[in-house]
């Protein structure tokens, strides 16, 4: 089906539109790709240290895996972007415009919470190990 | 008058003029008596619909193959009919007036007239001869030909030859670089106009000989070919959708995926044109009320009107459909949360699920706008419109003082 669809906007290019990059800066970017009957949504999450870089290409592989789930979500991101969203127009058919957009933004709220949540945890739990560590040698 | 040649296609830069609203055009509302006076639920999505002559009945497709038509007796709506032909999504319905026919095209690339005998509704096929999907169908205003628009960058201009009691397709071809997206017929009978997603408007003749009768009301476009085309104009910079007549055939309205809805004076090589461009997402279809008012629908959800004053420059005067200003802020209960609630088996994720009420009419992309009309008539004040969420809404603008003038 994919290659159907290479097929179909190679013999028509007009049914692509050009596509929007909105940028922070080089860590933090979203790319929207249009076309006629359907949007594809690729972000790119903060990352400022290894251990965000870690934290969120597990999480984010954590949620691919279960893509179906989420219906808008793709299983492969586009390169050089975490993680990406495609829209099509069945799912504009089944579900509400407004909702769809609530539920990206909610989603892209919620990767950035967990993400510090998670790195958070392992801080702490990074700390009290080393401490129930040191313990030994006092 | 001759037809442009492609290279005065160029001549519209001059007279091109761009308007851009930065007004907040939700301010200029005034709560006042609710446009839109029924709002009913039919399916879960409508991909068109169409109205009996008589106004008592309504034909929409539910988004695949099927046609339903409905009859409202004692303020109910009543299934009476099914139309069941196609194999795929119907993607237009027209009714005509006098004949009483319903034309239904679809995305298998076939149409059917449909004629109403004792036993029910009688399909005839018509033999389009495309290769893509079928997008758009309209009734030519004698209702002696009627016009499909199609994924095969072709235009069918279909009508009936009596010796072999049979449709003929007749196919303009290689004149669009994408799909005809909309098609709007001339009142004069003769011409056509066509959106396509190559950005471009064009109007066609489609005299075709023992079809069409020569005569004087048609003025020039008489004297052109069939499939020769009057003008392309090349406004629009993105996908153009609905293209509308405005009831005299003055005025040429239609709408670019680019949020501007352009209007055309006098097509023809001496056109005039303004584009308005508007801070709204972009419009699917217009319609015109009058020679003065233009309803436009899409995206938004919620119909706009535009104006001409006086002088004929035309401007978004404001949204017709009131609507409450609810909480941006409601949480959606995302299933992203639902997920992380069963994976982590606690309640951290538990859905908040206040799913936030709709807020107008419609609650999703408008792609259909029809007249509430018995007949063509120069203004009216009653029209329809269904989209992606399932719902036919009727409006009228009897109690609307501030557009009365303009109808």
């Amino acid at each position: 089906m994919f290659f159907s669809f290479c097929m179909f906007f190679r013999t028509s290019p007009e049914l692509l539109l050009n596509p929007v990059t909105i940028c922070r800066n080089e860590a933090e970017k979203c790319l929207i790709e249009t076309s006629i009957n359907s949007l594809r949504i690729s972000l790119k999450v903060k990352q400022s240290d290894e251990l965000e870089n870690i934290l969120t290409k597990k999480f984010l592989r954590f949620l691919s895996m279960r893509a179906e789930a989420f219906q808008v979500l793709r299983r492969k991101p586009v390169q050089g972007y975490d993680i990406s969203f495609l829209i099509t127009n069945y799912h504009c058919e089944d579900m509400q415009k407004q909702k769809l957009i609530d539920f990206i933004v909610q989603f892209m709220e919620d990767i950035d919470k967990e993400i510090s949540e998670l790195k958070l945890s392992v801080n702490t739990r990074g700390r009290l190990v080393a401490t129930e560590f040191l313990k030994q040698f006092i | 008058m001759k037809p442009a040649r492609k290279s005065k296609d160029k001549l519209w830069a001059s007279t091109h003029r761009v308007t851009i609203w930065h007004l907040d055009s939700r301010s200029r509302f005034t709560g006042k008596s609710m446009a839109a006076t029924s709002v009913h639920k039919f399916a879960q999505c409508i991909s068109c619909h169409a109205w009996s002559p008589d106004l008592s009945m309504i034909a929409f497709c539910p988004n695949n193959s099927e046609v339903h038509i409905y009859k409202l007796s004692e303020d109910k709506w009543e299934k009476v009919h099914v139309l069941q032909k196609h194999d795929q999504i119907v993607s237009g319905i027209d009714w005509s007036y006098r004949s009483n026919k319903i034309v239904t095209v679809s995305h298998d690339r076939n149409s059917y007239v449909w004629n109403q005998e004792a036993t029910g509704w009688v399909p005839t096929l018509v033999i389009l001869r495309l290769n893509r999907a079928a997008l758009c169908v309209q009734w030519s205003p004698k209702e002696n030909k009627f016009a499909v628009g199609s994924g095969a960058k072709t235009v069918c201009i279909c009508y009936y030859e009596q010796e072999n009691n049979w449709w003929v397709s007749k196919l303009i071809r290689k004149r669009h670089d994408s799909s005809v997206t909309s098609i709007a017929w001339h009142p004069n009978n003769v011409l056509l106009a066509t959106t396509s997603t190559d950005g471009k408007c064009r109007v066609f003749s489609t005299f075709i000989k023992g079809v069409d009768a020569k005569d004087s009301a048609m003025g020039n476009s008489a004297d052109t070919k069939f499939g020769e085309q009057i003008v392309q104009l090349d406004l629009c910079f993105c996908w153009a959708f609905g293209v509308r007549w405005s009831p005299s055939g003055n005025t040429l309205a239609y709408v670019g995926h680019n949020s501007m809805i352009y209007f055309v004076d006098e097509v023809g090589p001496s056109a005039a044109a303004q584009s308005v461009a508007i801070r709204d997402l972009p419009l699917r279809d217009v319609l015109f009320l009058s020679e003065r008012m233009v309803v436009g629908v899409g995206f938004d959800c919620n119909p706009m009107v535009f104006v001409a004053d006086e002088s004929g420059l035309w401007s978004f005067l404001r949204f017709l459909d009131e609507r409450k200003s609810a909480s941006s802020s409601a949480k959606y209960g995302s299933q992203f949360s639902e997920a992380f609630g069963k994976f982590y088996g606690q309640s951290k994720f538990s859905a908040s699920n206040n799913v936030e009420q709709s807020r107008g009419a419609h609650d999703n992309c408008i792609n259909c706008i029809l007249p509430l009309a018995k007949q063509r008539k120069s203004s009216v004040t009653r029209f329809t419109t269904s989209g992606l969420d399932g719902k036919i809404v009727t409006w009228d603008l009897q109690k609307q003082e501030d557009l009365l003038d303009y109808l």
